[in-house]
């Protein structure tokens, strides 16, 4: 049985939340954050 | 896709990875033409204004944004990865301001750019570029992201002596800050890439990350009214602020159009040329370097070549069919993961049209257009030329330079893919 519309924000939440590839450049941007914060 | 076909695209990506590293390159001059007393944070939120301008009225002049909201219907979860994408282009330009200031666009060029090797590692790991390639490409590709390093080192030690003593290390982590984040940005671009979103559609999405982390940044850093009040007192350098904002989207533009045909590995090594022409635009129109002794120039001579060379290899070693059929691999693995349809991520690979979406100018486009350049003018009508020697002869010759190398690109573009 296919999902219903509903599902599709959560899916798409779902997917982007399992994939590896979204929590790399999150942690990095982080770390960027971090950064900025200790040199200004 | 057909042998010629791939062959084609893959001279657009390189000649795209060239034309942007003109325009990156140009687009680091205004910085230089800046009062010291503007806070960094405020230089950088100018220059996004002017970015974000960029990012709508550029895709809306050339095909219209009845197509974005075409592509967002095809692959809404890339606005993520835009905005994503575009909160880490903010903070790592803010980076490189504090860099420029504390160890100079020479020493600073390089250590930033050291993204195209974090490049290669995140194509290779992610994507699967440079699988079955063989060992020339390789060799070429590393060899010549390598060669580029080494030259970008070279560069730096040449023009070390204009560090600020004291303030190197602050420099350097920022520089080197600023790298991370881009090395590691290029893998929301490759990933809408390979999914056969339009670059012009993916930056409308990137740049409102860009421009609410800046404007988060500025304000909880200086506060709203200190804020208000420097970017008043800034008015005759808002313009050129802004235009380098400008010219920074247009060779942004050409790196995603590079970075789609030819991948991160390729794509990003060969904007970074831009480090020859920021050092072109050092050298012949501020007079950097001016009085430097025999080594400086040997230096500065060594590490050019180096890099070109590093550009060149890079260039001759594009994706075979073998390592464009693992490429395809990785998009389909994009395309199931988030429910894309197969035949538009197939057209978007092959640079070719998806839909029937309208090319005609809507009134929101006319409206960006009008808007932006009635915005620029006024600013111009503002602006002062900084009271530094500048040899506007040279200036006059690398901008020349720089539109033909706009022109051919763009027309190339038009022809192979019809801005695909």
């Amino acid at each position: 049985m296919s999902p219903s519309n509903t599902d599709a924000p959560r899916n798409l939440f779902r997917a982007i939340a399992t994939d590896l590839h979204f929590w790399i450049p999150l942690c990095v941007l982080l770390g960027g954050l971090f950064l900025l914060d200790k040199l200004r | 896709m057909h042998a010629t076909r791939l062959r084609s695209l893959q001279a657009l990506g390189i000649f795209c990875g060239f034309a942007a590293g003109a325009w990156l390159g140009g687009a680091e001059t205004p910085i230089k033409i800046v009062n010291p007393d503007i806070s960094p944070i405020t230089v950088s939120l100018i220059m996004v204004c002017g970015v974000f301008l960029a990012r709508w009225s550029l895709p809306a002049f050339i095909r219209g944004t009845s197509h974005v909201r075409s592509d967002v219907r095809q692959a809404p979860h890339l606005v993520v990865w835009a905005v994503l994408a575009g909160c880490m282009w903010a903070v790592a330009n803010t980076l490189t301001i504090y860099a420029i200031r504390n160890v100079g666009l020479s020493i600073a060029f390089p250590l930033w750019n050291t993204n195209s090797l974090l490049g290669i590692f995140w194509g290779f790991l992610l994507f699967n570029e440079l699988r079955l390639a063989g060992w020339k490409r390789w060799l070429g590709v590393l060899g010549g992201a390598v060669a580029m390093f080494a030259g970008a080192t070279l560069l730096a030690m040449a023009s070390s002596h204009q560090a600020a003593p004291g303030k190197a290390t602050l420099g350097i982590a920022a520089a080197l800050g600023a790298g991370l984040l881009w090395g590691t940005m290029y893998i929301p671009y490759r990933k809408a890439y390979l999914t056969g979103m339009n670059p012009l559609s993916f930056i409308t999405f990137f740049t409102v990350g860009e421009l609410a982390t800046m404007v988060a940044l500025a304000v909880g850093y200086r506060g709203a009214s200190p804020l208000w009040k420097e970017l008043v007192s800034a008015r005759p350098v808002l313009f050129w602020l802004m235009l380098g904002g400008f010219v920074w989207v247009i060779g942004d533009l050409f790196q995603q159009y590079a970075t789609k045909y030819v991948g991160i590995s390729r794509g990003i090594p060969l904007s970074n040329t831009n480090q020859l022409w920021g050092l072109l635009w050092g050298v012949l129109v501020f007079h950097e370097l001016q009085g430097g002794s025999r080594t400086v120039y040997t230096q500065v001579a060594g590490g050019s070549l180096l890099m070109a060379c590093g550009a060149v290899a890079i260039a001759l070693s594009s994706a075979t069919e073998r390592e464009h059929s693992s490429w395809r691999n990785a998009a389909e693995r994009e395309g199931n993961r988030y429910g894309v349809e197969a035949e538009y991520v197939r057209a978007g690979m092959q640079g070719e049209s998806f839909g029937n979406a309208s090319s005609a100018r809507s009134l929101l486009d006319r409206l960006l257009i009008l808007g932006t350049t009635a915005l620029f003018l006024a600013l111009a009508t503002m602006a002062r030329l900084p009271r530094m020697e500048i040899s506007l002869g040279w200036a006059v010759v690398l901008a020349a330079a720089m539109l033909a190398l706009l022109s051919t690109c763009a027309i190339a573009l038009w022809r192979t893919t019809r801005f695909r």
